[in-house]
């Protein structure tokens, strides 16, 4: 997939802090900032997939009784879970994503 | 000399277009044809009582036979008429094969033959060998008794058959069948060298190139054009004769006496119309387009159901369950804070790039072609062990998968109890795997269009010094577009997206658009024909291009008719181009060309001439044609009428002599002084 050009960058997006979850809000032009889990956007969802893709993604993990936000807590474990899964997935998405289309970009990048 | 037709149809079997079979015409083209011998060989089937009507209305030899669909192929299996309990032995074996063949697609195998004939020695056995449909040499080897001759489509391949040393005797055979309202005869027979006619004489000659021929005296250079006699070269013939003399006519039925012929008709290459030809030049290099864009077009159908739209709504859903869920939590019951309500479901591991290594490695293992090149690296016993251990995943994975599955009906089970039970919003479930592969599809999707759009030369192909060029182009209008768009709609507010790909694809299926045409409209693929030159072609050039392309296309055909190439072209083009190229191709194939120009009736050089005349006699129009080779004095006609050739040449190429002399002393002398 190429995406992975970059240094990887090991990083944190998901944190327990304080009783409470966060993720990392990444806006264009702007310094990341810790914002709480229960104010998360699709945007944000989208934002962290990518992410998820193209960094080693790190979180924190998900322990009922340290986040004593029910609210935090139910939202945390459900998005944690999805990018568990996600992450441990990710070898397969590349390869899938590698394989998709190779013939094609192959045969027409050489006309360019 | 005796003339043979061995293959004649006279029933509609399952493998025949209907027809009613007219024991007259049968008659009539034996006497026409002046045939000494014929076969009736109907598909599987002997009809005993027909024969003996054939045999009571014909004065001719008329044999007992049965075509057989043998192993996928035809063979001619042909019984003696000398003895009637041996017919009627014969008659009996058909039955069997008839009982066996009830489609065009059924055929007998040849354990099946080898038991219905068990003594082969005294059939006369003809396969057809360069004719389709082939019995395979093979399948020839395995018959149990000698077989020496094999039926040919057409005079290139009997010709080939004579020279090849290793090939069969060829013969050559009407296959025809007879009913009352045919016009034209076939003329497709084989001369043996057999003073009476018997099977076994026949038999005899089939074992001897020396003992066929195409004609009656004139060994394999001649076969019989047309079934009023007229006798060509199988090489390169000329055809004159005034207008309305029957010169046309007599192409027509040569046309329709035989198979796969190449007839070029009269101005049917002027190409005057720019368009036209460039979506003639289209149509006839498809394949080139269709190979270009054939990766172009799994790449659309892989893309094309993605609904982006309803992806962003799946995670948009998501997550405003999950925070309803979430901010209700104070309000929740019983049944709500049960840990499966807001448990997420597994997600299954994709088995498809595990599936595809294990048959890399299965392709890897029994590859024949390359085994010492794939042995110099990877060792059998490698393969094989790399082969059982991505199985092994292949089962692990599978098996963790049903486990998953087993769960997630368990827990969306619980969960519907669970949510008619509590007015707590139930999150949604969402797959970002899958969202993330679409993503990744509709990035790669629009980089290869925006690659494909960069107009680019794809193909170039020459023909005798003219070059085919293709080349990409975008779409500039909606009415461009329209050149791809099968239907009558609007194309304006699809063509508006054009440089947005996927939101383009996406409007061309709004629009219903068929799903097999997607591909054709993201890049125009035109084709230019350019000169010797390196120019774009003229009109002339145009109908130059196109007679070279047809006479070149005449190679894969038996024949090759053209009717005054002169018509569109001038003397020079026909001299050092035309000429040339016809008289190439008359050395594989029998080329017959109608002409009033001297260019191409004089300077070819044919093998043989004819001519036709129109005459009345007592009232009746009458055509004749008279015919010989080029330095003969005299033409003959059919009936032994003759006429003066060089009269003709200059009758029919210089509007007679008087009219020769006069341009070459008055016009050309003058000039030339």
């Amino acid at each position: 997939m190429n995406i992975i050009k970059e240094e990887k960058k090991h990083m944190i997006y998901l944190k327990i802090e304080d009783n409470k979850g966060y993720f990392l809000k990444q806006e264009k032009e702007q310094a990341d900032k810790w914002v709480e889990i229960d104010k998360i956007l699709k945007e944000d969802l989208m934002n962290l997939l990518e992410s998820a893709i193209s960094t080693d993604f790190e979180m924190d993990e998900y322990l009922e009784e340290k986040i004593g936000h029910k609210a935090h807590q139910i939202v945390y474990k459900s998005i944690y879970e999805k990018f568990l899964d996600f992450i441990n997935d990710k070898k397969s998405f590349i390869d899938e994503c590698d394989a998709q289309f190779s013939s094609a970009i192959a045969k027409y990048e050489s006309l360019l | 000399m005796k003339k043979i037709d061995l293959h004649i149809h006279t029933i509609a079997t399952v493998s025949d277009k209907a027809f009613d079979f007219d024991l007259s015409k049968l008659k009539e083209y034996t006497e026409k044809l002046e045939i000494d011998a014929i076969a009736i060989t109907n598909h599987n089937v002997f009809d005993f009582k027909q024969y003996n009507e054939i045999v009571k209305e014909l004065d001719i030899a008329v044999f007992p036979g049965i075509e057989i669909d043998l192993e996928r192929g035809h063979l001619l299996l042909i019984a003696d008429n000398k003895d009637l309990s041996e017919i009627n032995d014969f008659a009996k074996k058909c039955e069997r094969v008839s009982a066996l063949i009830n489609t065009k697609d059924d055929y007998i195998t040849l354990e099946q033959f080898n038991e219905i004939f068990t003594v082969l020695d005294k059939f006369l056995l003809i396969p057809h060998y360069q004719k389709n449909p082939i019995i395979s040499n093979d399948i020839i080897s395995q018959i149990k008794t000698l077989v020496s001759s094999g039926e040919v489509s057409s005079y290139k391949k009997f010709k080939t058959c004579i020279k090849d040393q290793e090939s069969l005797v060829p013969v050559i055979f009407s296959d025809t069948r007879y009913f009352s309202t045919m016009k034209n005869f076939s003329t497709q027979q084989t001369f043996v060298d057999l003073k009476e006619i018997t099977l076994n004489g026949i038999k005899s000659c089939l074992t001897d190139k020396q003992k066929v021929f195409l004609t009656k005296e004139e060994g394999n250079d001649f076969f019989q054009a047309t079934d009023d006699g007229l006798m060509l070269s199988t090489g390169l013939n000329v055809i004159l004769g005034e207008r309305s003399t029957g010169k046309t006519v007599t192409l027509e039925k040569i046309f329709y006496n035989h198979e796969n012929v190449k007839y070029i008709e009269q101005f049917s290459l002027l190409q005057n119309d720019k368009q036209k030809f460039e979506e003639l030049l289209s149509r006839r290099h498809s394949s080139v387009s269709e190979e270009f864009l054939t990766e172009f077009k799994q790449v659309i159908d892989s893309v094309k159901n993605i609904d982006e739209k309803q992806n962003e709504l799946e995670i948009e859903n998501y997550l405003e369950s999950l925070l309803k869920y979430a901010s209700d939590n104070e309000k929740a019951d019983a049944f709500s804070n049960t840990k499966l309500f807001s448990e997420s479901l597994f997600t299954k591991k994709d088995l498809l790039s595990l599936k595809n290594l294990i048959s890399a490695t299965k392709l890897l293992k029994e590859n024949s072609d390359y085994k010492n090149i794939i042995n110099k690296h990877i060792t059998d016993e490698s393969l094989e062990s790399l082969e059982i251990d991505l199985m092994k995943e292949y089962i692990r994975v599978e098996e963790i998968n049903l486990k998953k599955d087993w769960v997630n009906n368990l827990i969306s089970k619980v969960k519907d109890e669970l949510r008619f039970r509590t007015s707590s919003t139930v999150p949604e479930e969402v797959d970002f795997y899958r969202i993330m592969v679409e993503k990744d599809k509709i990035k790669k999707f629009n980089k290869i269009v925006n690659d494909l759009k960069i107009e680019t030369e794809i193909d170039r192909k020459e023909i005798r010094g003219f070059k085919i060029v293709a080349f990409t182009k975008n779409f500039t209008s909606a009415t461009h577009l329209k050149k791809v768009c099968k239907r009558q709609i609007s194309l304006i507010q699809t063509f508006s997206n054009y440089n947005l790909p996927f939101k383009f694809l996406k409007s061309l299926q709004n629009i219903d658009i068929e799903e097999t045409e997607l591909y054709k409209f993201f890049i125009d693929i035109e084709y230019k024909t350019l000169n010797k030159l390196g120019f774009e072609v003229s009109g002339g050039e145009r109908s130059e291009f196109n007679l070279l392309h047809e006479i070149n296309d005449a190679l894969k055909h038996e024949m090759l008719l053209i009717d005054e190439p002169e018509s569109s072209f001038d003397n020079i083009f026909l001299k050092n181009e035309v000429n040339s190229l016809l008289r190439d191709i008359s050395k594989s194939i029998p080329v017959i060309i109608v002409t009033h120009n001297s260019t191409v009736g004089a300077s070819i050089k044919p093998n043989y001439i004819a001519c036709t005349k129109r005459e009345i006699e007592n009232g009746t129009i009458i055509y004749k044609t008279f015919s010989g080779h080029p330095a003969d004095i005299h033409l003959k006609s059919v009936t032994g009428e003759i006429i003066n050739n060089y009269d003709v040449i200059l009758n029919c190429l210089e509007a007679g002599n008087d009219e020769y002399n006069k341009r070459r002393e008055e016009t050309y002398d003058i000039l030339k002084n």
